[in-house]
């Protein structure tokens, strides 16, 4: 039987989305927390909106944040988080109080803090390409954001496009397995189902 | 850049889509699930569907109608009608809404909202602010028999750092008139939280000139959709020619 992309259930919203975009681009897969199931899968898609202190409790909560961390780090299982998901990669967050992520890549995750702008960043904003390798073949490079806080990267070499909003803000990251989105592919029509059938393309074989 | 949002609103009885007037006389206007479809296929920013009377005849919105709106759009998604809990909020983020609208839980419990964000964050929480104006000043419409004043209400949601306000005076609902300009400057004002100016939407120049004359970035319209011949893109180009960022 061939292997399932998981789409990681933590009682943080959204998995709905993410699965009819995948089932819309033909891709096997299932919502679940289950262990078993994780170890099994193709590939991790770790969805999510909400408060990033309350996203690790609930996968700390649920025995996923080390079991994740081994599948992704360790065995280099093709991983992609979105929105919340891309956030609580990182070492620290602060929403809303100071706590640890995942740490997978270095750096933090802060509020965007800009007088002069309405925050959360909400709407279709263009985001500026730099690394190419999942953005072939979309035409409107203009995606769908929600968020108030964003990642700061230690490493700028695994930024991998940005937006501006008032200022450059990290709008997807790569590292090896790793890919992240800030915005949200699965609500972004044609561009959003082409990235996520470039990266399932490149990193799944069927 | 970040592009204005024209945001085509679907208000429902429950089952079937209806229009109001001033917030009275619901037309029933069609299906919900074939006219997501169709928005879909116009690729259009996002929708708004909310059931209008969940709350005021106390029953819950209906989960497989709106389970079914969703399942035809890939792009975002704002649910309302009858939300007073936060399982209730679950049950619309878990089948793919991507923020919610409330109002009058917001109106008898703020401190709901702020559990809310705790919860999910401030972004998925829209706070629906439906005004008049009466003896020079706005408050806020409501089924509860309570007096709101307009601004007391958008400074409390402002501090508890609420995602977005849906901003409709409800003389202008329905009526094709144009926005109430005065009312979506005020509150522009009072917060540095997004704002969706609704109501009134009836010709293209309307649009134009609520974006000339405030700063939003986003229009939620029903009236114009159902009842003109005009469509999201037609809005779009009319933005477009004031140079206003929009998507093709």
């Amino acid at each position: 039987m061939n292997k399932k992309v998981v789409i990681i259930d933590y009682g943080m919203g959204n998995i709905a989305s993410v699965q009819k975009a995948l089932d819309f681009l033909n891709i096997d897969n299932k919502i679940t927390n289950s262990h078993n199931d994780i170890l099994d899968s193709s590939a991790i898609v770790l969805p999510g909106v909400g408060s990033f202190n309350q996203g690790i409790k609930n996968l700390k909560d649920r025995n996923l944040d080390l079991l994740l961390t081994d599948e992704v780090l360790n065995k280099k299982k093709p991983f992609i988080g979105i929105c919340l998901g891309m956030q609580l990669i990182f070492e620290k967050g602060s929403e809303p109080i100071e706590c640890e992520g995942l740490g997978w890549i270095e750096g933090e995750v802060k509020k965007i803090s800009n007088e002069n702008l309405r925050i959360p960043h909400l709407g279709w904003n263009d985001i500026n390409v730099i690394n190419k390798n999942y953005y072939q073949n979309i035409h409107d490079l203009n995606f769908y954001f929600i968020h108030s806080y964003q990642a700061v990267l230690k490493n700028k070499s695994e930024i991998d496009s940005i937006v501006n909003y008032g200022s450059d803000i990290v709008s997807s990251l790569q590292k090896e397995n790793i890919f992240a989105t800030q915005f949200h592919p699965e609500k972004s029509q044609i561009s959003g189902l082409t990235l996520m059938k470039n990266f399932f393309q490149k990193n799944v074989k069927e | 850049m970040l592009k204005n949002r024209i945001i085509p609103v679907l208000t429902f009885n429950g089952m079937s889509l209806v229009k109001t007037k001033k917030f009275k006389n619901p037309r029933t206007i069609g299906n919900p699930v074939q006219t997501a479809r169709v928005y879909n296929s116009r690729q259009v920013d996002e929708l708004v569907f909310i059931d209008i009377f969940a709350s005021s005849q106390n029953r819950k919105i209906n989960l497989s109608l709106v389970s079914d709106v969703i399942r035809e759009c890939f792009m975002p998604v704002s649910v309302g009608g009858g939300i007073k809990t936060i399982d209730d909020i679950n049950d619309l983020l878990k089948i793919g809404a991507d923020k919610v609208i409330i109002k009058s839980q917001a109106l008898l419990d703020p401190n709901f909202i702020k559990q809310a964000i705790m919860f999910y964050g401030s972004q998925c929480i829209c706070i629906a602010v439906d005004a008049y104006f009466t003896n020079d000043t706005y408050k806020i419409h409501n089924s509860l028999g309570l007096d709101i004043d307009l601004e007391e209400f958008i400074i409390q949601m402002d501090s508890l750092n609420v995602g977005e306000f849906l901003v409709t005076n409800i003389e202008n609902d329905g009526v094709m008139q144009g926005f109430d300009l005065n009312l979506i400057q005020r509150i522009s004002k009072m917060t540095s939280i997004p704002i969706v100016a609704s109501g009134g939407g009836g010709n293209l120049n309307h649009y134009s000139t609520l974006f000339l004359k405030t700063d939003v970035n986003a229009v939620a319209s029903s009236s114009i959709f159902h009842f003109t011949q005009h469509t999201p893109l037609d809005i779009k180009n009319e933005l477009n020619k004031f140079n206003f960022p929009v998507r093709a």
